[in-house]
């Protein structure tokens, strides 16, 4: 075991390289290219500190230290698990001897120059990135570029695989039998829309008045009708007394505009409502369309435009007038004094069409005629003089922009040997067609991203580039450049970069990303407990989300450091969201950035409803979770996970105990301090805000406790006991307060860019950042030190890296 | 296939009223006489139970009926309670997400890197799945399920009552059958194509890329032979049911009536032999079920701290949701097959990830094991300092489909104090 180590370095790369499947034959790496002196130190250090628990039989923590020959791929993590505790500090537990500082980071460093050395290796063989395919939404965005057709696809397609990582990751990906027959079905619905095998839809383009719609009861009910439109005074979504346009359903599929005129009623503050779109039936599953608020007494219109399947139509609720329908019905609408919501009317139009037959269909087809099918009047079909030679024009068209680079003339054939049997087999030239296009959907090089270890050419970093901010295929400027080998010289891609940031694709980047990094995916997996929440409503749900979506858009477009993820000046916030924050003179549904003051507990992602949110229970919070949250997301050092044999702390709702009483019994449990002074301290930090990201200075209880009495009212839960979020970080600075604690995590802006670079270059690249990355990691940081930390900046920078630039 | 309501009711209304399985048998009767048929069927209840509602306090035959068994009690003789099993894999860090490895066995769900293995009732399906129109029925009251596939893909799920039973037993029109014909081999050579595009791509990839190809490679191959039984299926009957088609539940939150269909569905499925295997999942969701009494959602409510209010929900909840496993055991039971019951020839086996849901606790599993002609009508009870694994379960599950196995995932043999009857 114990040898000279410089040359058990070397042996021990060859041993890894030289394992059959592994690597076949990576060059050994003969020298730092860093300097870093050899060093001897492991072996001994380990001795002295590891062995004694670590080994044997029945090893401390069912963990035995891996071989120091290493040979197996699983010795790599074990590896990096031993390296993570010498560098966290967990390892060696607080009761035994502690080395010193030098020969630990020694070691640490040591360890993370075999772990880099032997990843580059593999990297250098296989790249960072093992084949891609495009995800749920990657494959829903490039069909909607692709073939220029505007559709639902998701129901076909499996869901996203949840946490851990992002859904990019290939690693994570997986194809099943059932994915493929689920790709073929939206293959067909997404040729079928893009083909115009229908005559040209008549345009609907009506003023649709509320008066007329049958639910809406001039008696008796929580409407009354005025000479100008309909005053609704109260809706109740479960109980479907709810404004339905049962006179208006879409004919086909399309795009369709609406205006809606209304203003508030027997109020002077604006009101607000929700519409909703979706089938017929009420009881399906209805979409949310968005809230809006209009003025008292002004008739005020807004507008919005819907892409909608066939028969749908649209409901409009209004929201928080204060009174049940009951209320309303009980006094009689005639009488009600209460405020209201009146709607006038509602123009819609649509489908909106520029050409027919659609661009989808032009760009498959160009300008090949349509007869009408015999038998069936009302169906158009593609024909064609030259079948073979119009089949192969259109194929290879259509392939290049699939396959998102030139195709081969094997490949061409292979897609036309279909077109052939088909017709041979008697096949109508359009039907031929289509089971061409369909195998090229099917096809690997349209579902896979393709490239080649090393670095990536022109193609392979136009699609990286555009599925990293648009989760979508490259489009023609992009390939363009490719095909002319401009895109990897620096300025060209920096430029493009700047372009496909300012498209409105972009907002794919933006939904994605934050949908993960920040999990705002996972906003609907706790519902607040009602009784201890009683403020929480949809539309604070929904504004938080489209908060910190704004939030990272401000961000990155004016170029801000990303320190604003931990602390900013501003917010971007709405009425509710301002209420909600206890924010005073914002109102309305719109969305504008406020000044924040110095002392202002709010600014930055940690203090988001949406973020509180989902790092909480519904019920509770937990320093834990948060803690933990907060580690990996933000400062980019994920903790170990909990031990098997870990009970996770019961949470005490009825007041009696305090999270941080409960908490105490892992800090003086050995086993437990090593991880949880890591953990815990900034969960603490944020132990002020509740489960939906309101601030408190007691913990709401529906035990014991004091009254809570909010506007004047009696609430049913109680002030339970006092909210302390003190703490100490591990290495030992106190913090007293969340603003302190921001405070503390500014001083290594660093590391928050760092952090932030690994999660944007996991996300872009499709694989996790590892220790062979390390050194260009260090690069894009000093680099972005020099330029204020701006995220925008970052961006750039990541794209011109290495590792965004290879495979 | 498209179906229309006309021709919904049509085959409602052609039902015959006869035992469904004497047309069965007559067909049967033209072969050789047949061996029982064995079937499975697996349940996950994603929240666990509340632990002290669930396990009875005694052990062996005479146990004392605890609250949640009272609900089965008609059934006592026909279950087995199984207290202190533990699973692979499972940590209260990850006690939601080991729904992805609660019937494979995998080790370390929701870790990064996850790979998950064969699902239970996939392996199943690899012996006995075409035997059937429908190798297994994955279902779910809401989105995800249970069944992965050998490549450790996740199996999607069939949250429509009203889609199955269509597929199941709702015939297209002539012209129809035909256009889904032609659909399948248009599908059958498409594969084929991309079969020959990705050997060409194959030659172009290092070799973790080949896996993954080799993966699309395998699925497209699955896929090609699926359709093809598919064809063959197609011309075949369709079996006939007396039941009226169900009608979808679209209240996102009454995930226990979703559940009692997938129930009546998986009884029908069964009855017509049209799947021997059947995963369900009884999500728990975030908003209130429509139950007296119940106002909070039951993923909160799960969390209950020992709140005596939230309990007394919880029970609620839980109680409903036994109910509808005990209706389901009464219809299986009620359908005579030969001498014998469905229930008698299905293992039905009901467990959660969970074994506290409010503390995240993975250790004392709550597990029953009703019919498929086991010796039930004790509580097996297991040290939950010292468990045996799952597994062993469905070590005793498979061999009790007529697999010739031995192992699965980390199990040690089959689960011991577990007899055929």
């Amino acid at each position: 075991m114990c040898m000279k180590q410089g040359v058990k370095r070397c042996r021990l790369v060859a041993i890894w390289l030289l394992l059959p499947g592994l690597v076949a034959a990576a060059p050994i790496p003969q020298s730092r290219p860093d300097g870093v002196p050899e060093t001897a130190a492991v072996a001994p250090f380990l001795r002295e500190h590891c062995e004694r628990c670590h080994s044997g039989p029945a090893p401390e923590g069912q963990f035995t230290l891996p071989t120091l020959t290493p040979s197996r791929q699983s010795d790599f993590s074990l590896w990096l698990k031993v390296r993570n505790q010498l560098r966290h500090g967990t390892m060696p537990p607080a009761a035994e001897p502690q080395p010193q500082t030098e020969p630990r980071t020694q070691v640490v460093a040591e360890i993370s120059h075999w772990l880099a050395d032997w990843q580059a290796a593999v990297n250098r063989q296989q790249g960072r990135t093992v084949l891609r395919r495009l995800n749920r939404s990657e494959y829903v965005n490039t069909i909607r570029d692709l073939l220029e057709v505007d559709i639902e696809l998701k129901d076909l397609l499996p869901e996203n695989p949840a946490e851990p990582g992002f859904d990019t990751t290939s690693q994570e990906q997986h194809v099943s039998p059932y994915l493929m027959q689920n790709y073929l079905n939206a293959a067909e619905r997404a040729i079928d829309a893009a083909i115009a095998s229908r005559p040209r839809p008549d345009v609907q383009n009506k003023r649709f008045d509320i008066r007329d719609e049958r639910t809406v009861k001039p008696k008796g009910s929580v409407y009354r009708h005025l000479e100008d439109g309909v005053a609704i005074f109260s809706s109740w979504v479960s109980a479907n007394i709810q404004v339905t346009l049962w006179q208006f359903q879409s004919r086909v599929r399309g795009r369709y505009r609406f205006r809606i005129s209304g203003y508030g009623f027997q109020t002077e503050k604006p009101v607000v409502f929700h519409v909703m779109v979706g089938p017929m039936n009420a009881a399906a599953q209805q979409d949310l369309v968005g809230y809006f608020d209009v003025a008292a007494n002004e008739p005020e219109v807004v507008e919005f435009e819907l892409s909608m399947e066939p028969a749908h139509t649209i409901r409009i609720i209004a929201d928080k007038l204060g009174a049940i329908p009951p209320d309303v019905e009980k006094v009689g609408a005639e009488n009600y004094k209460g405020p209201g919501l009146v709607i006038q009317w509602v123009d819609i139009e649509g489908p909106l069409l520029s050409d027919w037959p659609p661009s989808s269909h032009t760009r498959l087809f160009g300008t090949l005629p349509q007869h009408r099918l015999p038998g069936n009047p009302a169906r158009y079909e593609v024909v064609s003089e030259k079948p073979i030679e119009d089949a192969e024009q259109i194929l290879r068209r259509f392939m290049k922009r699939a396959f998102r680079r030139p195709v081969t003339e094997p490949e061409v054939e292979q897609c036309l040997t279909r077109v052939r049997a088909e017709l041979s087999a008697g096949a109508s030239f359009e039907t031929a067609v289509r089971a061409g296009l369909k195998s090229v959907l099917m096809s690997p090089q349209f579902l896979f991203l393709q490239e080649q270890p090393g670095r990536l050419d022109d193609y392979a970093l136009a699609s990286r580039l555009s599925y990293f901010l648009w989760s979508s295929m490259p489009d023609d400027t992009l390939l363009e450049l490719a095909a002319q080998n401009r895109l990897r010289e620096p300025a060209v891609l920096q430029q493009q970069t700047e372009r496909l940031l300012n498209d409105p694709r972009a907002r794919a980047f933006t939904d994605s990303f934050t949908g993960q990094w920040l999990g705002l995916r996972a906003i609907d997996a706790t519902m607040p407990d009602p009784m201890l929440y009683p403020e929480y409503d949809d539309i604070l749900k929904v504004s938080s989300v489209q908060e910190s979506r704004l939030f990272f858009d401000t961000v990155l477009r004016e170029n801000l450091s990303v320190t604003n993820f931990v602390r900013s000046d501003f917010a971007m916030l709405n009425g509710r969201l301002a209420e909600h924050y206890g924010i005073t003179g914002v109102q309305g549904m719109d969305f504008r950035k406020v000044p924040l003051p110095a002392d202002s507990h709010r600014g930055g992602v940690l203090t988001m409803a949406s973020v509180l949110k989902v790092t909480a229970n519904g019920t509770t919070t937990s320093p834990i979770l948060r803690g933990a949250w907060v580690l990996d997301r933000i400062l980019g050092t994920p903790p170990p996970r909990p031990n098997v044999a870990v009970e996770a702390i019961e949470p005490d709702i009825r007041g009696a105990t305090t999270i941080r009483q409960q908490l105490a019994r892992h800090r003086d449990t050995p086993a437990c301090a090593g991880c949880h002074r890591l953990i815990d301290p900034p969960g603490f930090a944020l132990e002020n805000f509740d489960v939906i990201g309101g601030w408190r200075d007691q913990y709401r209880s529906l035990g014991t406790g004091e009254p809570a009495v909010v506007n004047g009212r009696r609430q049913r839960f109680l002030h339970g006991p006092v909210v302390e979020s003190a703490d100490q970080l591990s290495d030992g600075r106190a913090f007293s307060s969340l603003n302190e604690f921001r405070g503390l995590l500014l001083q290594n802006p660093q590391q928050l860019a760092r952090a932030m670079a690994e999660k944007l270059l996991a996300y872009g690249t499709g694989a996790e950042v590892g220790e062979a990355d390390q050194r260009e990691l260090d690069r894009i940081v000093s680099r972005l030190a020099e330029q204020n930390f701006g995220f925008r900046s970052l961006i750039h920078e990541m794209v011109q890296s290495e590792i965004f630039q290879h495979k | 296939m498209r179906f229309n309501r006309r021709r919904v009711l049509r085959a409602s209304g052609v039902a015959l009223v006869l035992p469904w399985l004497d047309a069965f048998h007559a067909e049967a009767a033209t072969g050789r006489l047949q061996q029982p048929i064995r079937r499975m069927v697996c349940i996950c209840a994603p929240l666990g139970f509340y632990a002290p509602d669930f396990f009875p306090q005694q052990t062996g035959r005479d146990y004392e009926v605890t609250p949640h068994l009272q609900t089965l009690q008609q059934h006592r003789d026909n279950f087995t309670v199984i207290s202190g099993l533990m699973h692979t894999g499972g940590s209260p860090g990850f006690a939601h997400q080991a729904t992805a490895s609660f019937l494979t066995g995998a080790e370390g769900a929701g870790r990064p890197g996850f790979r998950n293995s064969i699902s239970l009732d996939q392996i199943a399906a690899e012996q006995i799945g075409e035997q059937t129109r429908f190798p297994t029925l994955t279902l779910s009251g809401e989105g995800l399920g249970l069944a992965w596939t050998r490549t450790g893909a996740q199996i999607p799920a069939d949250n429509s009552p009203s889609k199955v039973f269509a597929r199941m037993f709702l015939k297209g029109a002539q012209d129809e059958v035909r256009a889904q014909q032609q659909k399948l081999q248009l599908g059958r050579s498409i594969l084929d194509d991309v079969r020959a595009q990705a050997a060409r791509l194959q030659g172009t990839l290092g070799s973790s890329d080949r896996d993954k190809l080799e993966e699309y490679l395998t699925s497209v191959r699955d896929l090609e032979r699926r359709l093809q039984i598919e064809e063959q299926w197609l011309t075949r009957p369709l079996p006939i049911v007396a039941a009226t088609p169900p009608v979808d539940i679209s209240n996102p939150s009454d995930l226990i009536g979703r559940t009692r269909l997938l129930f009546e569905l998986t009884q029908l499925a069964l009855q017509t032999d049209s799947t021997r295997l059947v995963t369900i999942m009884m999500q728990g969701g975030t908003a209130a079920p429509p139950i007296p009494g119940v106002s909070l959602g039951h993923h909160d409510l799960s969390h209950h701290g020992r709140d005596p209010q939230k309990l007394e929900q919880l029970r609620l909840i839980e109680q409903e949701t036994l109910k509808t496993v005990g209706q389901l055991l009464t219809k299986l039971r009620g359908t005579q097959e030969q001498d014998s019951n469905l229930l008698e020839r299905t293992t039905v086996f009901l467990g959660s990830n969970l074994g506290d849901a409010s503390s995240h606790s993975v250790r004392n599993l709550p597990v029953l094991l009703a019919g498929g002609g086991f010796r039930h009508g004790q509580h097996l009870a297991f040290d939950p300092d010292n468990p045996p694994p799952l597994c062993n379960l469905f070590v005793s599950m498979l061999q009790r489909l007529g697999l010739e196995t031995t192992t699965f995932g980390n199990a040690t043999g089959t689960l011991t104090g577990l007899e055929l009857a």
